[in-house]
């Protein structure tokens, strides 16, 4: 590129600033910028420096304006320079942006991603908003005593209650032990809680519980619920239903979701009842509610003085409260899933779709 | 249970009262509400029409061709096929533009040429039942024109109790006690019901012996009733319009006129009955007593039933005349020629009739009340209300002597004390003394004054099992007001926090784990290993926890483990997709160890499966489906918070479905933590798996044993370490393990990591070794290293290598 000739060739005279600051701006490249560069302003064989080492033959009183010119010219061309460089850096940049490749609506590069199961999602976030209230949250056995699933909950055998529980019974592992069954709900956590605490309490026991009937997308022969009891001196209905409001604005992040309770029977309780919530998904019915505005949430009650018995609690002294979630209930009500089948049926497609 | 408010407003007034209303109080202050009707609508579709004349249809020898008056205009020309109509009958007519049931839409039309402008319709194309062997005749005097609805005064609502939220109240198995409490929840009267028996005819004559020879038998009443003699025959084989209507509406089919009259008693007050032909019951009367070993009677289905000892009988001489309860006999019941009768009304013990029925599968309206506990001082008010309506509907029948009962009235119980602060205490609110005592005698509680609240006498229909305690008061006095107009209340704080649970902790650290870091998607499955499955992974000789009543065939196991269950989705989910790693927290019970009390012991544990696509045979050792696995159970064990030295060994044994020899345990301390195995070749064909899958277990109760510090921070190096490769050529058998601890050895302390990158077998190497080779960290915490401690390290793993028969190889690179 560069040519021979010019390198010890005399320079006689400044040359015109303006031709050579054109040169700069027509220089095509970083390459052609760097020629530009090294013939006139590398030292010591650039064309600059040429001149400079004239001075010495210039008369005294040339010097000064000659150096001065011959130093101006350098500034104007290193500047000139600078900025052409500048501007073809920016210029580069500009077309390296411009990918015409880049396509945003191509799918992005799937993670492979786990997730909780919906349940465990629900059920954390249940045993939150109780340990926040200070409940204990218990476990139980899903193989149970039918003493604890039946005779301490009231319910001795042909009790006509024990109709509408669809019981797994459980072949007998020792002869003449008690029978067991397959837990039916979760209440039976109510009097192994009783015996394991000391009042006064507060427990949830989230849990898996079996019914023997037959499916379909409303029901499970395996189910989840979760069991919730207070016990204290001074339980009441006023607080039953304060507790389940608080509890129900938490779970459905609604300020305003009103609750009733109404009669029920559950020979646990007494007085038992079913608890409605305002239908959290409409204002004037809709198809989760069947039109009637109120969704059918828990079972409930005071604690049946029997019951604080058979858990070794003085009712004289003390009153419960107790309450059984539909915990597979309230995932589908979450999650709008409509077949109950779904959440223990392990269909990948059905989890990640949730994930 | 079905209440018609038609039937209701027989015992108390429901002027103004809208249906919906009606049942918005039941739902909030008695009972669930299921659901709320009109009565059989279509009545309201049709009108009263006279049929003036019937001619042959020119076209069809079966159809005739009737003028019938509609009240205005020309009569109307209907062709019908009904052989009963005649002219002068009123019927029931849909004319053009009525809907009927099944959205039948009545139209003008051609019938085989005949114009027919409406339909005479039966009672089944009305939605009544289900008779059809003609048209619906109507009473003579039914005004013309008129739907039918306000001409029979038909108009009726049905509100659907759910059964299960009147299982403790038997008094509300009757439209009288929903009466009583609708009237309470009106501030209105109950009408009082008229119990005395009608007069005897004939006289003279004298009662029915009866005797109670079971404690299982609380009251029995016979009373024999005489029909007239010169009754015209089939008179009794249909009941009026308004009891045939009312008994639809409470969902019961009518059949003739005493088994009607039967069901209205027993719809009205709750209180079953039965009807023998007196000519079946002996001179020596009725013995209510235990069936005995290997007796047979037939029940009024046509079956034969062999009875046991806990059943209960009634008898006449020595033969069975009904199941207690549960049906009549055969033999016994009324027929047509019956003109003299005996009527039963009884209360039983609830658990031999539930019992039985449910043996013989025999639920019926009658053993559903009888489970109830009746209130024994029901069956005399119940025995006049039949003779009465009996005289009523059929005129000259009559008791024909006095009625005999057997059976003590149980005691009546002691009155509850009511403490009113108890009352206010429990409710969280305060209920006016007045109030109290106003609502709980208008339920018929009969109430007094005291120091410090209430004495209230229970009333008998309330006392068999519903009321004892203050407990149940409260619920009266609660449901009354309104549970809504209790207000609601906080509980107080307690200060100190919730106690925390370890099991539940470390479930859901390895769950966030599992589900976060690795990857996995958390899955719930059934707790009974199917059979198919049990056989598939060669599980089904195993000891098994097991349902007697499995809810389908196969399904009685309940799983030991966790883990088969997870093997059984694969086949699905591996249709719908390649990689998968599921893992599931559950229980599984053995049932080889029960406890004193007989439960079988629980164990707590994590689950995992992962399947990928086949690889080639030389990835397994590192890039396979077990290999990840273990690094993903190591991954879980450090997140469990174990502090102490874990290793993987050769597993001992596992379950049949993991590879014999590709198996191996995660221990601590001796005890094992962890198992991970591949599936075994012969259970992945029998499920028809073609993945590459390995599966394994975290045991939590194990876990949980041990000291678990959690994380602790180890300083960062400060001088630079070296990093460098070295191979071992080993025997094929020589564990990993142990090249690593030469490795380790040879180090002296300055081994800060030891990675395998790669295991291979073939050519270069001798037969039967492999090479292992290793990337290698050596740090010290006092110096810079040199390239001469490199090489010292490197002397002394070839030498140690040499003496354990490995072989260091190539020139290591450093």
């Amino acid at each position: 590129m560069c040519p021979p000739q010019d390198s010890d060739a005399p320079l006689e005279a400044l040359p015109d600033l303006d031709p050579l600051l054109a040169e700069v701006q027509a220089a095509a490249n970083a390459e052609a910028l760097r020629e530009l560069e090294r013939l006139w302003l590398d030292r010591p064989g650039g064309r600059l420096a040429r001149l400079m080492g004239r001075i010495p033959t210039l008369a005294p009183e040339e010097r000064k304006a000659f150096g001065g010119a011959v130093n101006g010219l350098k500034r104007a061309l290193e500047g000139a320079l600078a900025e052409r460089r500048a501007a073809l850096e920016a210029a580069a940049l500009e077309a390296a942006l411009a990918d015409p490749d880049f396509d945003a609506t191509l799918p992005a590069a799937p993670v492979i991603a786990g997730a909780l199961h919906p349940l465990t999602r629900v059920r954390r976030e249940l045993e939150e908003i109780f340990t926040s209230m200070g409940y204990h949250v218990l476990d139980g056995p899903e193989v149970e005593l039918e003493h604890y699933n039946f005779e301490c909950l009231q319910i001795p055998a042909d009790h006509p209650a024990r109709d509408s529980q669809d019981t797994f019974y459980v072949r007998p592992l020792v002869p003449g032990a008690g029978r067991l069954v397959l837990r039916t709900h979760t209440s039976p956590v109510q009097v192994r809680a009783m015996e394991r605490l000391k009042p006064p309490f507060r427990a949830i026991a989230p849990g898996r519980v079996f019914r023997n009937e037959s499916t379909d997308a409303t029901h499970e022969h395996t189910f989840h619920q979760m069991e919730g009891l207070v016990v204290s001196e001074d339980a009441s209905v006023a607080q039953l239903v304060g507790t389940m409001k608080d509890f129900l604005r938490a779970v459905f992040r609604r300020e305003d979701l009103d609750v009733r309770l109404r009669p029920g029977y559950f020979p646990f309780v007494e007085p038992g009842f079913e608890l409605d919530a305002r239908c959290p998904f409409c204002k004037d019915g809709c198809r989760i509610c069947k039109g009637s505005t109120w969704i059918e949430l828990c079972p409930c009650g005071m604690v049946h003085p029997g019951v604080l018995r058979a858990g070794g609690i003085d009712p004289e002294r003390w009153r419960g409260f107790a309450f059984g979630l539909g915990l597979s209930r309230l995932v589908m009500l979450r999650y709008g899933i409509d077949d109950v089948r779904h959440l223990l049926g392990g269909d990948r497609r059905f989890l990640e779709a949730l994930s | 249970m079905k209440i018609s408010l038609r039937w209701l407003a027989r015992h108390v007034d429901l002027a103004g009262v809208e249906p919906a209303e009606l049942a918005r109080l039941l739902t909030l202050h008695t009972a669930e509400v299921e659901g709320i009707e009109p009565f059989a609508p279509a009545l309201g579709q049709v009108v009263v029409g006279h049929v003036l004349s019937r001619e042959p249809h020119p076209n069809a020898d079966k159809l005739g061709v009737c003028r019938v008056d509609l009240g205005q205009g020309e009569p109307a020309q209907i062709v019908c096929g009904a052989a009963n109509v005649r002219a002068g009958h009123r019927v029931a007519v849909a004319v053009p533009g009525a809907v009927l049931p099944g959205d039948f839409k009545i139209k003008v039309s051609k019938i085989r040429g005949v114009e027919s402008a409406g339909m005479i319709c039966s009672e089944r194309e009305l939605g009544l039942g289900d008779e059809h062997a003609g048209i619906w005749v109507l009473p003579a005097d039914a005004p013309i024109g008129v739907p039918v609805t306000e001409a029979l005064d038909a108009s009726d609502w049905v509100v659907e109790i759910d059964n299960k939220s009147l299982t403790h109240r038997p008094d509300l198995w009757g439209h009288r006690g929903m009466a009583r409490e609708v009237a309470a929840l009106l501030g209105r009267e109950l009408r009082p019901l008229e119990t005395a028996l009608p007069k005897t005819h004939g006289g003279g004559e004298r009662p029915i012996p009866v005797a109670i020879d079971t404690p299982d038998c609380t009251r029995y009443l016979a009373l024999p009733l005489e029909l007239p003699a010169d009754l015209e025959p089939g008179s009794l084989a249909r009941s009026p319009d308004w009891l045939r209507l009312l008994l639809l509406a409470a969902g019961q089919r009518p059949i003739d006129l005493l088994v009607d009259l039967s069901n209205f008693v027993m719809l009205d007050l709750g209180q079953p009955n039965h009807l023998f032909d007196a000519r079946h019951i002996d001179a020596g009367g009725i013995a209510v007593r235990q069936a005995r070993a290997g007796e047979r009677m037939t029940t009024l289905d046509g079956a034969e039933r062999a009875l046991l000892p806990a059943d209960l009988l009634i008898t006449s001489g020595e033969r069975a005349v009904a199941l207690a309860g549960v049906m009549g006999g055969e033999d016994s019941k009324v027929v047509a020629d019956t003109r003299s009768l005996v009527l039963e009304v009884a209360t039983f013990r609830p658990t031999p009739v539930r019992r039985t029925a449910a043996r013989l599968d025999l639920r019926s309206e009658s053993s559903a009340r009888f489970e109830k506990s009746l209130d024994p001082h029901l069956v005399e008010p119940a025995a006049a209300h039949f003779a009465r309506l009996l005289a009523e509907l059929v005129p000259g029948a009559a008791p024909s002597g006095p009625v005999s009962v057997a059976g003590e009235l149980p005691p009546v119980p002691a009155p509850i004390e009511l403490d009113a602060a108890r009352l206010a205490a429990t409710l969280g609110a305060e209920v006016p003394g007045a109030r109290v005592e106003d609502l709980l005698t208008r339920l018929g509680f009969d109430v007094a004054v005291t120091a410090n609240g209430w004495r209230v006498g229970v009333p008998t229909w309330r006392a068999t099992r519903d009321v004892s305690l203050p407990e149940d008061l409260v619920e009266e006095v609660g449901r009354m007001v309104g549970y809504a107009s209790l207000g609601e209340a906080r509980m107080g704080a307690e200060l100190a926090p919730a106690p925390r649970d370890a099991r539940r902790e470390l479930a859901r650290a390895l769950a966030d784990a599992a589900a976060g870091s690795a990857g996995l998607l958390e899955v719930e499955t059934y707790s009974f290993l199917p059979a198919p499955l049990a056989r598939d992974l060669a599980l089904d000789e195993e000891p098994h926890v097991e349902v007697e009543n499995p809810v389908a065939e196969g399904w009685q196991r309940v799983r030991r483990s966790v883990l088969p269950s997870l093997v059984g989705l694969l086949p699905l989910n591996l249709r719908h997709g390649g990689d998968l790693g599921l893992f599931e927290i559950g229980k599984g019970y053995l049932p080889e160890s029960p406890n004193g009390r007989g439960e079988p012991a629980e164990v707590h544990e994590l689950a995992l499966v992962l399947a990928s696509p086949p690889v080639a045979e030389g990835r397994h050792a590192l890039g396979g489906a077990l290999a990840r696995l273990r690094g993903i159970v190591e991954l879980l064990v450090r997140r469990a918070g174990v502090g102490a030295q874990t290793a993987w060994e050769p597993a001992p044994g596992g379950p049949p479905f993991t590879h014999p020899t590709r198996r191996a345990s995660l221990s601590c301390g001796g005890r094992e933590l962890a198992f991970a195995a591949e599936l075994h070749p012969a259970a992945a064909r029998r499920l028809e798996l073609e993945a590459d899958v390995a599966v394994a277990t975290l045991n939590l109760d194990a876990l949980l044993g041990l000291e678990r510090p959690g994380a602790r921070h180890v300083p960062l190096p400060r001088f630079p370490g070296r990093s460098l490769d070295v191979a071992l050529a080993v025997p094929r058998s020589a564990p990993a393990a142990e090249a690593e601890a030469l490795i380790r050895a040879a180090g002296k302390g300055l081994v800060r990591r030891v990675e395998l990158f790669d295991l291979y077998r073939g050519p270069g190497l001798a037969e039967g070794q492999k090479s292992l080779a290793y990337n290698v960290l050596l740090v010290s915490e006092e110096r810079t290293l040199e390239e001469a401690d490199v090489r010292k390290f490197l002397e002394r793993l070839e030498r140690t290598s040499r003496d354990r028969g490995f072989e260091l190889r190539g020139s290591p690179r450093s």
